[in-house]
């Protein structure tokens, strides 16, 4: 394959063509793919629409995304009844191609069906649910809910602080929507409520969802020129109802950070400190010494999934990770990826005193970490939690 | 007063940030400690940490200042920043009545889990939206009085009175401590990076001994 000519002008901006068959099932996005996006989108690769293949590297480096590309095609478009999830999680481990994202997230959640055919029905009938409760939270008008001023007023302050440095999120008709899906969240768990940073969350769920219904490049940046405000309705419902069933299912595994007291957080910020006096008892000490506490810098890493301190790609990166780990990926192996974190800066942060620690790790240098880095943060976070995972009550002297 | 950032001091106040959520508490802290005003700042999680190092009365005062979450489910993490703080100010929007009617709520939080010598301004945020203003100056300024908290309208976005609200508390916490008469080294000769030193609650014998001072 030193030559493969490419039909560029098929990847326009905008919806695609055949969205209504993607809502009833999100498979059908799947059959015309042909070639991998990063690799189409790889301008390095590009020379006038046909990439010359020169390099023994390259060439890897495209085998490599070719072969994962197909065995994502193989296991979602199986022709079996049933999807093979076992597969398909070990496979998504190490990352999940953008065009297969969307699928893949929902059914790693057990959002959607593992068989082919329960998968139109089960869509159908959580989005018209999903729609049901939000007409009758809202009573059928445009005023806002009256049950629950407080709640609301929290909610319609954060949500235009959501992301605020991505466009998508300055829409009016974006942020109305995350208005209504963490409000009917809020209202149907009153034990936590909606608690400031459960807004961050929803994000990578919205827009991964969305963009399956996009022409996106694999530009980064790309979402960020798309102009929601016309978006057909029928999307529009599709990726809301979708994004509050997901959300909830993650948020189902991480109650405890959200209710009185936070103990959930406390936990793993005590299981992080337990974890530095293992794996870099130098730091540990230093912190100590400084008079660092856990709690101060690592409690919105606990809240917040770390997605103060990463770009929202990386995030949603790290969750093709997370969400192979099933219920525990973001109660307890982000607990190993925090550790990871936190070693990362340990050579700078033994030099420091305690306000630049603090200053520090409450902006870590992360702006021009790659999908790369954050895969290696994982694999570090991996090897920590094959080693200490379940160790014996006795190493625990700091928690 | 002149100011530099530099890490040269000879106090170190612990201050803390509380109020409502949305009434600018980040922005007035960023406005202080980088002369920065961001209008696309999200929401603080449970506690923020920045520093400032100012002039007062020849002496250098470095303020160490915690910013809260406003919102009431992070309030058993923020409280315990409270503890060993000398400084509190507490802030309110001008133009929302909800943000005011609190102060009163965050009064109390003080009173449960600061100590009882903490030195507190109420700080009325966004003075820019004059146009807007549903809290008129005197009732928080008289309401300010009759509680013995200090008072200032202040805008983080045009930085109208910020470095004059700092100062002012800053201000009052360096008087109180010098007319306590506290052995300063004991402040300055510790190790800066322990966080917290200053104590308002003078313990017995110290005060006995400060009174034996005062006969000048």
């Amino acid at each position: 394959m030193s030559q493969i000519y490419l039909n560029l002008n098929s990847l326009q901006f905008g919806i695609k063509s055949n969205y209504k068959s993607i809502i009833i099932d999100p498979r059908s996005n799947l059959y015309n793919l042909t070639y991998p996006l990063s690799l189409i989108n790889n301008s390095k690769l590009i020379i006038n629409k046909t990439f010359n293949l020169n390099s023994i590297a390259q060439n890897e480096q495209i085998n490599a995304s070719l072969s994962r590309f197909n065995k994502f095609k193989k296991i979602l478009l199986t022709s079996n009844s049933i999807i093979d999830l076992n597969n398909l999680k070990k496979l998504s481990w190490n990352g999940i191609p953008m065009e297969f994202r969307s699928i893949s997230w929902q059914l790693l959640l057990n959002y959607l069906p593992s068989n082919n055919d329960r998968r139109a029905s089960t869509l159908k009938r959580k989005r018209k649910e999903y729609l049901d409760s939000i007409n009758q939270l809202f009573n059928n008008s445009n005023d806002g809910p009256i049950k629950d001023q407080t709640t609301w007023h929290q909610i319609s302050i954060d949500v235009p602080r959501t992301n605020p440095h991505l466009k998508l999120y300055s829409y009016p008709i974006i942020q109305k929507s995350l208005e209504r899906i963490l409000y009917l969240w809020a209202v149907r768990h009153p034990a936590s409520g909606y608690v400031q940073g459960i807004n961050d969350l929803s994000t990578p769920f919205f827009q991964v969802f969305l963009s399956n219904y996009l022409n996106l490049d694999n530009n980064k940046n790309s979402l960020d020129n798309f102009d929601p405000s016309n978006v057909n309705q029928d999307i529009l419902n599709a990726v809301e109802a979708d994004t509050f069933w997901c959300l909830t299912k993650l948020l189902d595994s991480i109650q405890d950070n959200y209710i009185h007291a936070q103990p959930g957080i406390i936990r793993q910020v005590n299981e992080l400190k337990d974890l530095i006096y293992r794996i870099d008892i130098e730091l540990a000490n230093h912190l100590e010494k400084e008079g660092i506490e856990f709690l101060q810098f690592s409690f919105r890493w606990m809240n917040c999934l770390l997605m103060r301190e990463l770009s929202i790609d990386n995030i949603i990166r790290m969750w093709d990770t997370y969400l192979t780990e099933g219920i525990n990926g973001f109660s307890e192996f982000h607990i190993y990826v925090c550790a990871a974190f936190l070693v990362k800066w340990s050579d700078e942060l033994k030099q420091m005193e305690f306000q630049d620690i603090m200053i520090f790790l409450q902006n870590p240098p992360t702006t021009n970490w790659t999908e790369e880095d954050v895969g290696v943060l994982l694999s570090e976070a991996y090897v920590w939690q094959s080693l200490y995972k379940n160790a014996s009550a006795h190493l625990k002297s700091h928690s | 007063m002149t100011d530099d950032y530099s890490y040269d001091y000879e106090y170190l106040f612990k201050i803390v940030l509380i109020g409502d959520s949305g009434v600018g508490k980040s922005n007035l802290l960023s406005r202080f400690t980088r002369n920065e005003f961001n209008l696309e700042s999200r929401s603080t999680i449970g506690v923020e940490f920045a520093t400032r190092t100012v002039e007062i009365d020849g002496k250098r005062v470095k303020a160490q200042i915690w910013d809260t979450a406003g919102q009431e489910r992070y309030r058993a993490i923020t409280s315990a920043y409270y503890r060993g703080a000398v400084g509190a100010l507490v802030v309110y929007d001008i133009s929302k009545a909800e943000s005011y009617e609190s102060v009163s709520r965050w009064l109390k939080e003080l009173k449960e889990h600061a100590d009882a010598n903490i030195v507190i301004e109420l700080v009325g945020n966004k003075s820019d939206l004059d146009h807007l203003r549903a809290v008129p100056t005197d009732e928080a300024k008289n309401f300010a009085a009759e509680n013995q908290l200090l008072f200032t309208e202040a805008s983080a976005l045009n930085a109208e009175n910020v470095d004059l609200s700092f100062h002012q508390l800053l201000k009052s916490i360096y008087d109180m401590v010098s007319k306590h008469q506290f052995d300063m080294n004991d402040y300055s000769s510790q190790a800066p990076s322990k966080g917290p030193t200053v104590d308002l609650t003078p313990k017995q014998n110290e005060e006995k001994s400060s009174k034996g001072n005062n006969c000048c």
